[in-house]
Parts: C-alpha cells; sequence; structure tokens
C-alpha cells in the first residue's frame, strides 16, 4: 500500500527536521509557558463573580417537624453569603432573577453563570433527609406504616457560554458548593439523629462552604491552556503547507506525480502522520500544562477524549495547509501566509482571550456564533469541557460534531485544491 | 514490429502567448540514445516534459510504442530531471525504496534492485546517508538512480551531467552506455556537453526557438554542416578579425568563416593544404598572427552553425 510508505516518509522527514519541531512544539510550548506564568493566578486575589440565580423552588414540609421549608432560598443565601477561605470576599454577587433576564444577563457578560433552581428542589431535599433518616433508624418521617419514601431528584441547571472563562471559574465553583451542600446535609442530619437528644433544632445546612479541591485556585490559565494547545494544532496548518509547497518547488511530487501513486497516497498517506502529530501535541502541551500549574479536572478519559478532539483539529489544520499549499508559490511564501492566516484564526477562535457574542443563528438547539464557522473553535470548546471543566463524552458530543461537519468541509475543500492545482499534468 | 518507441506528432505549446515549442515532430528508436540539443531556452525541457506526460501540449500528441502518452503504464517512463530531484532528510536507500514502492515493484526485487544500483552507481558506502550530507556528485548518481529503480523501458536524461567532475562523468557515460547496451533502454538525453551528446548518442536532435532543425546520426550531421577540418585562428589584434574574415571569405574552396569566442574558424576541405593562402590572406590584412591550430570538426560547430553565436538566456 503505497500510502503508508508515504506515511514512513513523511513520518521520518518530519523527525528529522528539528526545525519543524521548533515550529510545532517549542513554539506553542514557549506560549504556554508564557501563559501559565502570566494567568497562573500567581499573586491574584480573589474577586467575586457575578452569577444570576433564578428560584422556581416551591418549597416542602420538613420531616419530623412539619415546618414549612424552601431550600431554594436556603442555597441562595448559601451562594451569598459564602466567601474565600481565611478571607472577607464574597465568592459571588448573587442576582436574583427570572430565566428571561438572567438569559439577557448571560449574554452581555453582566453575569458569568445562571444557576437554575427546579421546582421540586426542596422536595427533593426533605426526600434525601427521610432517606437518610431511614437508612439510619429504620423508621419513617411521616405516620407508622408509611415508610416508604418518593426517590426525588431535582436536577440544578447551570447555564451560560462554555466558550467563556467566567463561566468556566464560576460554574466549576458552583459544582463544588452543590456538592458540599448535599454532603453536609446528609452529615448534619446523620448527627442530629444518632447524637441529639430532640430538643435543639436540626441545622441541615451550614453555610459555611469549603471548596471542591482544584477549583479553589482555579486561574484563567486552566482556561487557557487548551488554546495553547488549539494554537499549536493550528501551527500545524503552517508547517504541512510549507512542507507541501516544497515538495512541489523541489520537484520531488513532479517525481512522485511520474510513478503510480495517486492523490490518495499522498494527502492520505501525509494524513497519518500528521495526525499523530497533532496527538503529540495535546499529549506534550498537557504535560507541560500540568508542571506549571494547570488544575486537570478530568480522569484518564477526558484526556483519550482530548487527543480525539486534537486529531480531528489536526485534521482540519491539514486540510488547511493544502488548502495554502495549492496556491503558494514557495515554502517561504506557505509559512509566510499559513502564519498569516493560523495566529488569526487563533484569535477568531479564542485560544488566547475571549471575544464578544456574535451569534448569528441556532444550530442544533445551540447558539451558533460567526467564530463557530472554524473548527478549532469547537475543538477548543471541547478540550475546555474535558480537560478544564471534566467532562466527559456528553459535555462534548455536539462540539465534537460539529468539529467533525466542518473539518470533513475542509478536508474535501484542501484535497481538491491541491489536487486540481499540483496533483494534475501542468497546463 | 514497431522500431519506434516515441513519436511526437507536431506538438506545440504555448505559454500566454510564448510558443516554447512549435511544431515539433520526431521518432525515437526503441534502445537507442537520442541527444536532445539546444540552446537554454530552446524548448528542450519542455518538450520532455510533454513527451513523458507531465506537461499537457497545447496540440499535437505522443505516443508511447503506439499508445497516447496519458494512456501508457506509469512505469514505462523514467525521468532524471535536470534540477536535483531528491528529499533531503531521507537515505539514498529509503529514497529508492520509497521510488520503488511507488511504482509497485515487489518487495523482493526491489531489495535486490536498490542494492544493485548503489553499487552500479558507486553508492554503497553511502547507502544509509541523509541525502543533504551527499557531495554534489553522488546526489546527481542518486538522482539518476531514482529514474532507474522500477527499470523503465524509456529513460529520459536531462542534462545529467551538470556540475559533476570528470571522474563522477566517467561513471555516469559508463552506466548510460550499459542502459543501451546491456539493457536495451531507450535513452534520451539532453546536454549542453556536445562532447558528451557526440560520444554517448546513436542519434542526435538539434532544437532551437522550439522548432526542430536536425535529427540524424553525428557522424551525418557534421557532414552536413562541412565536411573537412577547422582552421582556428587568433590574431594579436582581434579588432582586425572581421577585416580577416572578409579577405578569407574570397577565397575559393572556403566553406565557411566565422568568429567564436574572438577566434577565427575556417572550415575548409583539406584545410592543411590549403594553410599557405590562408595566412597569405591574414598576412595581406597587415596582423599577426597569434596562435593557429587545425582541428576535426565537431558536433560543437554543427551546433554552433545551426542555432548561431548570439547569446541566450
Amino acid at each position: 500500500m503505497k500510502f503508508i510508505s508515504i506515511a514512513i516518509k513523511d513520518f521520518k522527514e518530519l523527525i528529522r527536521d528539528r526545525r519543524g519541531w521548533v515550529m510545532i512544539l517549542v513554539f506553542p510550548m514557549f506560549f504556554m509557558l508564557v501563559f501559565g506564568f502570566a494567568f497562573g493566578g500567581m499573586g491574584q486575589s480573589n474577586v467575586p463573580h457575578d452569577i444570576a440565580v433564578i428560584n422556581h423552588d416551591k418549597g416542602a414540609t420538613l420531616p419530623l417537624t412539619n415546618e414549612k421549608v424552601n431550600f431554594g432560598d436556603n442555597l441562595t443565601k448559601i451562594l451569598e453569603d459564602s466567601k474565600y477561605e481565611n478571607s472577607e470576599t464574597h465568592i459571588f454577587n448573587v442576582t436574583k432573577t427570572n430565566e428571561s433576564k438572567a438569559d439577557e444577563l448571560l449574554k452581555q457578560r453582566q453575569v458569568d453563570a445562571a444557576l437554575i433552581i427546579p421546582e421540586n428542589f426542596s422536595q427533593a431535599v426533605v426526600a434525601l433527609i427521610e432517606t437518610t433518616i431511614q437508612s439510619q433508624t429504620g423508621i419513617g418521617s411521616g405516620e407508622v406504616g408509611t415508610s416508604q419514601t418518593p426517590n426525588i431528584t431535582a436536577t440544578l441547571i447551570i447555564r451560560g457560554d462554555t466558550g467563556y472563562v467566567g463561566f468556566g471559574v464560576s460554574q466549576g465553583i458552583l459544582v463544588g458548593i452543590l456538592e458540599q451542600y448535599q454532603d453536609k446535609l446528609i452529615s448534619e442530619v446523620l448527627k442530629n439523629v444518632r447524637g441529639t437528644n430532640g430538643t435543639e433544632q436540626p441545622k441541615f445546612i451550614d453555610s459555611k462552604v469549603e471548596l471542591i479541591a482544584g477549583t479553589e485556585t482555579f486561574t484563567s490559565f486552566d482556561f487557557l491552556a487548551p488554546g495553547m494547545m488549539v494554537f499549536a494544532i493550528l501551527l500545524l496548518a503552517t508547517t504541512v503547507a510549507a512542507t507541501l509547497t516544497r515538495e512541489v518547488e523541489t520537484g520531488t511530487l513532479a517525481r512522485l506525480k511520474l510513478s503510480k501513486m495517486r492523490s490518495f497516497d499522498l494527502l492520505f498517506g501525509g494524513l497519518i502522520p500528521w495526525s499523530l502529530v497533532a496527538a503529540a501535541q495535546v499529549l506534550i502541551l498537557f504535560v507541560v500544562a500540568l508542571l506549571i500549574g494547570f488544575h486537570w479536572q478530568g480522569g484518564i478519559n477526558s484526556l483519550i477524549l482530548a487527543i480525539m478532539v486534537g486529531i480531528l483539529g489536526g485534521i482540519a489544520s491539514i486540510a488547511l495547509g493544502m488548502i495554502i499549499a495549492a496556491f503558494a508559490k514557495s515554502d517561504r511564501q506557505a509559512a509566510n501566509l499559513g502564519t498569516l492566516i493560523t495566529v488569526p484564526a487563533s484569535f477568531l477562535t479564542g485560544a488566547f482571550f475571549q471575544l464578544p457574542q456574535v451569534v448569528i443563528g441556532n444550530f442544533m438547539g445551540h447558539p451558533f456564533q460567526i467564530y463557530d464557522f472554524l473548527p478549532w473553535t469547537h475543538a477548543l470548546s471541547a478540550l475546555r469541557a474535558t480537560l478544564t471543566f471534566g467532562g466527559g463524552w456528553d459535555a462534548i458530543s455536539y462540539q465534537v460534531g460539529v468539529e467533525s461537519l466542518l473539518t470533513i468541509i475542509l478536508f474535501v475543500i484542501g484535497v481538491f485544491l491541491f489536487s486540481w492545482t499540483r496533483l494534475r499534468p501542468e497546463k | 514490429m514497431n522500431d519506434y518507441i516515441i513519436e511526437a506528432r507536431n506538438l506545440t505549446k504555448d505559454f500566454n502567448g510564448f510558443q516554447a515549442v512549435d511544431g515539433l515532430s520526431l521518432k525515437v528508436k526503441k534502445g537507442e540514445v537520442l541527444g536532445f540539443l539546444g540552446p537554454n531556452g530552446a524548448g528542450k525541457t519542455t518538450s520532455i516534459n510533454m513527451m513523458v506526460g507531465l506537461l499537457r501540449p497545447t496540440s499535437g500528441k505522443v505516443l508511447i510504442d503506439g499508445k497516447e502518452v496519458q494512456d501508457v503504464e506509469r512505469g514505462m517512463i523514467g525521468v532524471c530531471p535536470q534540477e536535483l530531484v531528491l528529499w533531503d532528510s531521507l537515505t539514498c536507500r529509503e529514497s529508492l525504496k520509497l521510488m520503488g514502492d511507488m511504482y509497485e515493484v515487489p518487495k523482493d526485487i526491489l531489495h535486490s534492485r536498490v542494492e544493485q544500483l548503489l553499487d552500479d552507481l558507486f553508492l554503497t558506502d553511502k547507502a544509509n546517508t541523509v541525502v543533504s550530507k551527499l557531495s554534489g556528485g553522488m546526489k546527481r548518481r542518486l538522482n539518476l538512480a531514482l529514474a532507474l529503480v522500477h527499470e523503465p523501458e524509456i529513460v529520459v536524461l536531462d542534462e545529467p551531467s551538470e556540475g559533476l567532475d570528470p571522474q563522477s562523468r566517467r561513471v555516469l557515460w559508463n552506466y548510460i552506455r550499459s542502459l543501451r547496451n546491456e539493457q536495451n533502454k531507450t535513452v534520451i538525453l539532453t546536454t549542453h556537453l556536445m562532447d558528451e551528446a557526440d560520444r554517448l548518442s546513436d542519434r542526435v536532435a538539434i532544437i532551437d526557438h522550439g522548432k526542430l532543425l536536425r535529427l540524424d546520426t553525428p557522424e551525418n550531421l557534421k557532414k552536413e554542416i562541412g565536411e573537412g577540418d577547422v582552421v582556428e585562428i587568433q590574431l594579436s589584434d582581434p579588432g582586425k578579425n572581421k577585416e580577416v574574415i572578409k579577405a578569407m571569405e574570397e577565397l575559393d574552396q572556403v566553406l565557411s568563416v566565422i568568429e567564436l569566442d574572438k577566434i577565427i574558424n575556417v572550415r575548409a576541405l583539406d584545410a592543411v593544404g590549403k594553410l599557405p593562402r590562408i595566412m597569405g590572406r591574414v598576412e595581406k590584412v597587415g596582423v599577426r598572427i597569434a596562435d593557429l591550430s587545425v582541428r576535426q570538426n565537431t558536433l560543437g560547430d554543427v551546433f554552433i552553425e545551426l542555432t548561431g553565436t548570439r547569446l541566450r538566456e
């Protein structure tokens, strides 16, 4: 199979080209280090995060005391009162509002995230309390013989722009607080069931909050590190363009064209090593990021997903490289043109800083921004979702789907243009 | 049986109004070495690129063994381009194996063929050296080997000895002879070295301004352009060259008189016998002869006669 020989050839050329390595790895690693030091949180003071809370909770009756309570209000109060550890600074500035107003605030970036508390939140908390009591005492909270407690689940929604750093930080902290809330609730119930004499009113909720590991030191760098990976992947386009143009310029492509090699062999053969490079870029830059303080939220599964996303982004970059190589007259021109395209493209994906929201429509129930035409925008969102926020396949499936679709389109264009201009007999 | 393996029929190539090749028709015999000569920009490389299917002619067609060039099996032709077309980061052996794979040469055959080529072209010691570290001569030889790894029927060598030292050139010439004599390959050889074309070619095609001027054996071409010998006269005062040339042209039985690099070339039958009269004419002009020699007619003389002395870029 000739494409394997081409793949081996490209791979050997790649690993023997030290200057190419500088462009592919050292350059992005340098950026990673600079951004790590700049935004890694060194000397950074804690600041409150703006969030909106929409409380739909209709309340419930507490077991044992028959007291009417609204745990939605309770949770909102906790969010309002929570302070950073050993600090007088509040963690959140809470705006209590409704959903439409919250969406407006999110779009205007006046709040980083919106927490929607469902109608049955208090019922779910009560059910949790009853279940905890039953498991410890064997008795129901109501009358004797009616010990079966319904299993109620309340889903709290944290809404926001997943591509926005403010959302990333706020949602990370919110998730931590919600987990703490439930854990604290259970431990308080247990304490009261086992150790109180019944005179003290059970205190189910404590307003003291300790953040879960990781989020208390969540920094902008955690949001930027995946951006560096996307930047590196985008730079592949420059190297691919220069390599393909060099093949044209030195005449080796003409030599290959005279042989029995088909366009497929050349392009698919080239795809294999370059995709591996994209995977290596994600892995190496991930390790570098970890070494300089990246707070990895996911497990090994998130890393595998990130590599998959990286490979897809790499294929998109290879396609871009083909498009550039279809028109560049020399490898130097290809490199310059590549840089001219990939660096602004990195900015447009939001790799370095957040861009203003420019929603132009809706696609599969997701707002579609002008930057979303770039497959790397979705690669970046997916990398953040999985590496920074610890999301699994469900969290990135939409982004990966759109990234795949755009990559296929770009690849078809790249193959067509390169084959048309470079692989046909010259006119 | 068709004796001709390549037939170009009325080929033309127009580059935005510039006629690089103008109605070129020629036939190449199986198993011959055809020298393809022409000044810079005469249309040699363009013609060859059309003949091997790398360039589409504006009009006309090329038949390889009776089939149109675009329908011919890819492995039939091997091209050694004028420039060094090599992968700098691959070794000699890797480069040859790559091209063998591209031509679908079976692995076992490819292995022995690669080793044979490395040996024949004195590259065995450098088999595992990356191309960027080879000398110019080695790169030239590898450039040739890459055109031969699939054992093509037709080998096109575009100025293969450009920049080679005499030793490397000798190796190359011997190999080109072996291609014809031992392997019965058809070789098209473009060169600026008249000596090389004269020694290696069975026939020579001379092309200029995109047109075929002559196609014949070197011997016939030399006879056609000018039989006899050439007297080369260098005057002490080259400023008098034109005056002397005019005087020479008046002599009977002088076939032609031209100035080449400030040296007067007088072509005549029995030039030695005519020397006293030639020298007498020079004395009449009143100029001293700094140097004089008599030599046989060469292919270079034919080339200059046909294409002129004007500098081409």
